[in-house]
């Protein structure tokens, strides 16, 4: 008996030659059908079952995420998208079950926006592109549920050059992309096309022989096709906080309290999250079932608990609720932290969250409108001028002069009175508000004498004055209070300076200033 | 050994920062931070300017030239970068003139009271706790006598001692002297009304007009 070997045990292998494997190759390749044509749009839409939904606002100056698209998506999915500062897609491919058809979520979306009371377009397609190109050529609703291809083919071809003017993500490249775009628009144009639909039925071929890559992109955005998948932006946590209380709370102290327990929380997680607040939202539920609600826009990003409560506390000081409080929220609106770099050549200004809670207890105790900075008004009415916030920016120039550095006195201790000097300066005024009504004694057309009946105002014979200067305005508004009247400024015998004026409307004598 | 004692008492109230009522020099002098006022002349009386850290006043009469040297001391607060609170207790602040002789006026805050002047002394006391001001400025120079009575005794202490070892200057503007803690200055203002300060041009009646107002001005105190 032979005992097997090992090449006994293994199959046979016949010897195949290159020749034979090439010819095998080629028979193959030559029987084997031509790959069909495929409609990759096509397959790209029975693959995916998605629904986009576009809300594109107006131009607002609030930050993105607090921007009322974005404040209605947020509603309704965590998966949005920013495109610029004032467009949103979200997908509402899961809303069906909840919802309804895309027109019942479209209805939803209208009736959501519409509570912002924010000029809101929406557009819902069957791809991101067509949704957001309907929603800058449609001014109403418009809901595609078919071929998103077919949905935009009437729309003009400047709605390809919003489209990409809203795409901010490429930074300073946009520039020069919405200039290519432009450019080839209007080669569109000179070949006669009009609509986004004759674009999109271009042979593809000849169009990227003309155009390169650049021009197979816009017709691809013509046919609806999305580029990219939808990129859910990914930070957008809200920031709010909720207690529902056991017993009504109808004084500001024990809320003091409850601020306390439900900022804390808030004020870490912005800091987890590098963010501050830009407003703060107050919704207080009070037991005849209203909500008192109050909105605080702060004047830069700040997220200390203590701040915020102050905040919130003195404005309820002001605006108290009519009833008892039974459910208190507080939600705020997130922006990027602040970066502050100092200077040690600059005198260091009150910090925004200072100034805040300052301007806050002044209102409180003044009046908001009687505290914060003058800003002049262009117009030549006397005394023209409004109260604006105060907000000091930090100027870059600062002259250090010796007087900024301590000075060594050798003589400290010793109490000094200075013989005096005599400057001449422009003079101020300090103005009496409203005007006064004086009795003024006139000689030959010129202020003599001016005698007030109230104590402790100027009056006397009048030394020397120089005048009238006439100034009028307003004569066409009877509303605003117009102005006519002869201004004099007269030295009166007890030494005061005075801006005095004969009222030409009603013929009387008014203090108006005193020159100090 | 009452000399001693003494010496202990004071080197306990110096420790303190309770030492601005005592007699006796330290050995070194203290380095003294001031802000200009703008007016060269007045600098020169002032040494410098006035003191930061410290309650000043500036008093006078009626057009004697307050609220001008109260304007260029904010306009020179202002180049220097300083944030600016005038409590007006009167409201009779004017802005325009006030933005005509160079304030900046986005650097100040003012606010407007109309004549209640305890209210007023809250909101100086509010203006001052929060700190980060260059120049407060207190202006109660309109407010009669009995106005100022509901004052308590202390505030004027009070006030001084919120402001002690800061980087503001506060001022107090009145028709009399009323108010300056131990180190601060006071300008007074020629009350004399004999002369008048008005300074024209021209010598026809037609032809006059305002040129400005002759500061006569005297520094009390510093040191």
């Amino acid at each position: 008996m032979r005992i097997p070997s090992y090449d006994d045990l293994t199959p046979s292998i016949p010897d195949i030659t290159a020749r034979e494997t090439f010819d095998e190759v080629r028979k193959f390749l030559s029987l084997s059908d031509p790959p069909p044509e495929v409609d990759r749009h096509a397959a790209y839409l029975s693959e995916s079952s998605g629904l986009f939904a576009c809300l594109r606002g107006g131009v607002t100056h609030t930050a993105p995420h607090a921007s009322p698209p974005f404040l209605v998506a947020r509603d309704f999915s965590p998966r949005i998208e920013r495109h610029g500062a004032s467009t949103v897609v979200l997908d509402v491919s899961g809303l069906g079950r909840l919802l309804g058809d895309a027109q019942a979520i479209g209805a939803e979306l209208a009736r959501a926006a519409a509570g912002v009371n924010a000029n809101i377009r929406l557009a819902i397609a069957r791809s991101q592109t067509a949704a957001r190109l309907l929603a800058i050529g449609c001014p109403g609703p418009a809901i595609a549920d078919t071929d998103p291809a077919l949905a935009i083919a009437p729309l003009p071809l400047d709605t390809l050059r919003v489209f990409v003017e809203d795409d901010d993500r490429h930074g300073a490249a946009t520039a020069a992309r919405i200039a290519a775009t432009v450019d080839r628009l209007d080669t569109f144009r000179r070949w006669g096309l009009t609509t986004l639909g004759e674009i999109a039925a271009l042979p593809p071929g000849d169009l990227s022989e003309r155009m390169g890559q650049g021009g197979l992109a816009l017709q691809q955005l013509a046919r609806g096709i999305d580029r990219t998948p939808l990129v859910p932006d990914p930070g957008v946590p809200r920031f709010i906080a909720s207690m529902e209380l056991e017993w009504p709370i109808d004084a500001l102290e024990p809320l003091s309290f409850l601020f306390a327990r439900l900022l804390d929380p808030l004020s870490s997680a912005l800091e987890r999250a590098d963010r501050g607040a830009a407003a703060l939202r107050l919704d207080l539920r009070l037991v005849d079932r209203t909500v008192h609600s109050r909105v605080l826009q702060l004047p830069a990003a700040m997220r200390d608990a203590k701040v915020l409560r102050t905040l919130l506390l003195l404005d309820l000081e002001s605006h108290p609720p009519s009833a008892a409080i039974d459910i208190v929220t507080i939600e705020i609106d997130p922006i990027p932290g602040r970066i502050v770099q100092y200077s040690l050549l600059e005198r260091a200004l009150p910090s925004p969250e200072t100034l805040a809670t300052l301007t806050a207890r002044l209102g409180a105790l003044v009046g908001e409108r009687r505290c914060g900075s003058p800003v002049l008004l262009d117009t030549w009415r006397p005394d023209g001028f409004e109260m604006r916030r105060f907000a000091p920016a930090s100027s870059s120039q600062s002259p250090v002069s010796s007087s900024q550095f301590p000075v060594a006195r050798s003589d400290r201790g010793s109490r000094t009175t200075d013989p005096g000097v005599s400057l001449n300066q422009e003079p101020a005024m300090r103005r009496f508000r409203p005007p006064v009504a004086i009795r003024v004694v006139v000689d030959r057309g010129r202020p003599v004498r001016v005698a007030i009946d109230r104590r402790g105002m100027p009056g006397g014979q009048v030394r020397c004055a120089a005048g009238p200067w006439r100034t009028s305005g307003a004569w066409w508004d009877a509303g605003s209070g117009g102005w006519d009247r002869d201004e004099w400024d007269a030295a009166l015998s007890d030494g005061s300076i005075c801006r005095l004026f004969h009222d030409r409307r009603n013929s009387g004598w008014f203090l108006d200033a005193v020159l100090d | 050994m009452a000399s001693a004692l003494r010496v202990e008492l004071e080197s306990l109230l110096r420790a303190q920062k309770l030492d601005r009522t005592l007699t006796t020099n330290t050995c070194a002098p203290v380095a003294r931070d001031v802000a200009a006022t703008g007016l060269r002349a007045l600098d020169q009386q002032l040494r410098g300017g006035i003191p930061r850290g410290h309650l000043s006043e500036i008093v006078g009469p009626r057009s004697s030239g307050r609220t001008t040297v109260l304007c260029r001391m904010f306009q020179a607060a202002a180049d220097r970068g300083e944030a600016i609170a005038l409590i007006d207790t009167c409201d009779r602040f004017d802005p325009v003139s006030a933005a005509a002789s160079g304030v900046d006026l986005s650097k100040l805050l003012w606010v407007r009271e109309c004549g209640d002047a305890p209210r007023a002394l809250k909101a100086l006391n509010l203006v001052l706790q929060a700190g980060g001001f260059g120049l407060v400025a207190f202006d109660v120079a309109d407010v009669p006598a009995v106005a100022r009575r509901p004052f308590p005794y202390t505030t004027w202490m009070r006030i001084a001692r919120v402001i002690e070892g800061s980087q503001t200057v506060a001022v107090v503007v009145a028709a009399e002297h009323l108010a300056r803690s131990p180190g601060g200055v006071t300008i007074a203002f020629d009350t004399s009304t004999e002369t008048s300060r008005a300074q024209w041009s021209g010598i026809a009646d037609r032809a006059r007009c305002l040129r400005g107002i002759e500061l006569r001005t005297r520094v009390i105190g510093g040191r």
